[in-house]
């Protein structure tokens, strides 16, 4: 992790990552080596865009597009959010 | 549904 994520970075789930949905508690979830993150939608629905192939500049614009929400205030909240998860080495980026 | 800030909480082993 070498500070702040850009717009043209291409983030992944790394091996042993995943999204699991927890049918207990009807909750999205992040599984990670050790660790588990509860999802909320919104959270769930920027780690469901990350595929690996497109950059985040991409992603954010699919979820302004599905939101309907200005690009530039979901972008930064996307950095922000899979910043964190990076820094945990639940996501990477290439 | 609206957007709003991501939000990712750790799961408490007790849970």
């Amino acid at each position: 992790m070498t500070g702040a994520l850009t717009p043209l970075d291409r983030p992944f789930l790394p091996r042993g990552v995943r999204l699991h949905h927890d049918r207990v508690r009807g909750v999205e979830v992040l599984l990670g080596p050790e660790t588990a993150l509860m999802l909320d939608p919104v959270g769930h629905a920027v780690l469901a865009e990350v595929d690996g192939t497109r950059d985040i500049a991409s992603i954010s614009a699919a979820l302004a597009d599905r939101y309907a929400a200005p690009v530039e205030v979901i972008q930064a909240d996307v950095i922000e959010f899979l910043g964190n998860m990076a820094a945990q080495r639940l996501v990477e980026v290439a | 549904m609206a957007w709003s800030k991501p939000i990712a909480r750790e799961v408490r082993c007790g849970m």
